[in-house]
This record gives structure tokens, sequence and C-alpha cells, in this order.
């Protein structure tokens, strides 16, 4: 298996101020990005991905750190398939996460239920994209929620 | 005016370009490049690393240039919202719009080259903004 191009982010933060720490470690979560180590994080590369840590470079460079964005190979096959299964590990667990969610909800008020619903489309929505190595649960979860939206419409208004 | 942006425009990059041309600069002419040093020395650049017009303090590009212009239409703000939710995908805002105008860019970048992703999507914006102004006005969705 040939491996792919990823898009690295190497940086530094200041240890305080915290703040900065803590909206690149939300950003780097909502991004899916693989912990390689301490100040290192990788994404396959796409535009989306490359621009995206460009920014983030950005953001640590005007906090006062230091950031470099870098595009690699893995240096083998079998070095890429365990950060990109690590990464689909993870997402997996977050589509578990939503199928429980949905399963539960079917048991509870209309009203309730379509409050569940609305937020957990947007959370699918963002588990799917960082979803990069589409994991094995994705189909299920859609249709967690996809049952959760038919049991509503089944409801007599 | 000449104006220098990275290739491959998507939603912010479209946005600031419409902007530009509608509300700052009506002579624009945009230079897209690939890397910052192929930007031509009497071009302003936005959208890239290292421009002045470009993201801060968790602003997207076209929020930066509405500050920097002093451009205070309650339309273009709300543009800027649902650009900054589609170009960050943070949910900063409430801006359903953005998954939408984020899908519709980066098809449209798929099927033309760059000067046709800025021409075609210039109407759009167009039509976006006379929506959300008519909305302002309405206070409530326009037909």
């Amino acid at each position: 298996m040939a491996v792919g191009n990823w898009v690295l982010l190497a940086y530094r933060l200041p240890r305080e101020p915290s703040t900065p720490r803590i909206a690149l470690w939300r950003a780097l979560r909502r991004l899916g990005a693989a912990q390689l180590l301490d100040g290192l994080v990788a994404l396959p590369a796409d535009n989306r991905t490359r621009e995206q840590l460009e920014w983030l470079a950005e953001t640590v460079l005007e906090a006062g750190g230091e950031a470099t964005v870098w595009i690699a190979k893995p240096g083998s096959a079998g070095q890429e398939r365990a950060i990109a299964e690590r990464m689909q590990a993870d997402v997996n667990a977050e589509y578990r996460a939503l199928i429980e969610q949905a399963d539960r909800a079917r048991d509870t008020p209309v009203g309730a239920r379509k409050r569940t619903l609305s937020r957990l489309r947007r959370e699918l929505r963002r588990v799917r994209r960082r979803d990069y190595f589409p994991a094995r649960d994705r189909g299920l979860a859609t249709r967690a929620v996809d049952a959760l939206a038919d049991s509503i419409e089944q409801v007599p208004a | 005016m000449k104006w220098a942006t990275r290739s491959a425009p998507h939603v912010d990059r479209t946005a600031c370009a419409w902007l530009i041309a509608r509300f700052i600069d009506p002579d624009a002419r945009f230079v897209l490049v690939d890397d910052a040093d192929e930007v031509p020395a009497d071009a302003t650049a936005f959208d890239m690393r290292g421009a002045e017009l470009s993201h801060h303090d968790g602003d997207c590009s076209f929020e930066t240039f509405l500050r920097r212009y002093d451009l205070d239409d309650p339309a273009l703000w709300a543009i800027a919202r649902i650009v900054h939710n589609a170009d960050l995908d943070d949910e900063r805002y409430d801006a359903p719009e953005a998954p939408g105008l984020d899908v519709l860019m980066r098809g449209l970048s798929m099927v033309r080259d760059d000067a046709d992703v800025l021409t075609l999507s210039a109407p759009m914006y167009d039509g976006l903004y006379e929506y959300l102004k008519r909305a302002a006005l309405l206070g409530r969705e326009p037909a």
C-alpha cells in the first residue's frame, strides 16, 4: 500500500497564559488531528486540513509561540496504518456514543426526542468531518440518528 | 489595485474577493498564487499566512476586512457570520447557511478554474447580501 501525504504542525506554546493552549487543543480536537508527540500533530493532507493547520500555526505565533507546518510522507505503510487506525478508533468511539444516545432517546417523549435529534445531527456532522478513514460504525451511527427522526415522524401530530 | 490570495479559493477567499470588488476597490484585479513568495510586489495579499488582511484573533479574513475598512453594514456582518462558520467550522455563530455555502464553493472549485470561481461566486454573494439586507429590513425571512 502506498503511503499518502500528511500535513504536520510542529508547535510550542508558552505554558502561560493557558487560554491559547486550550483554544488550540479544542481546534485540534475538532479537526481530529493525531497527536504524534507533545507539540506535533498530523492530519491527512488536503486543501482544507493544510489550510486549517496553517491558520492554527498563525494563532500559535500570535500567542508568542513557535510553529511550523510540514507536508510529509510516513516512512512506512505500517506506520501510516497505525496512526490511521488510532484515528479511526477515536472516531468510532464517538459514533458508538451517538448510537447509544440515539437509541436511548427513542424511549423519551416526542418533544425531548426532537431536541435530542437536532443535537445528535449536529454532533454527527461534526464527527463525520473528522472521519478521514471512514470508521466502521459511520453507517450505523447515521442510521441510528435517522431512525430517531423516523420515530418522531410516526407520532400523530 | 492588485490583490493576491492563495489559489483554490473557497468560501472565505471568494467572499473576500467579492467584498473587495463591491465595497473597497471597484477596479480590483486578483492574482491567485500557490505560495506566499509568489505574491507580486505591487499586490495586497489577503487570506494568506503572514498577510495583514487574514485570520486574526479568531476572526476569519472576511471579518478582518470588515474591521479594517470600518464596514458596519449589518448585512455584511450577517454574511461574515456565515463565512466564519463555514471557514472555521467552530460553530461560533448560529449560521445554518454555512454548511450549504461551504459545499457550494468547494464544489464550484472542483469544476471551474480560480478565475471562473471568483466570477461565478460574485453574483451569489450579491444575492446573499440582498437577501440578508431585506431580512434585516423586514425583520423576517424575505419571500
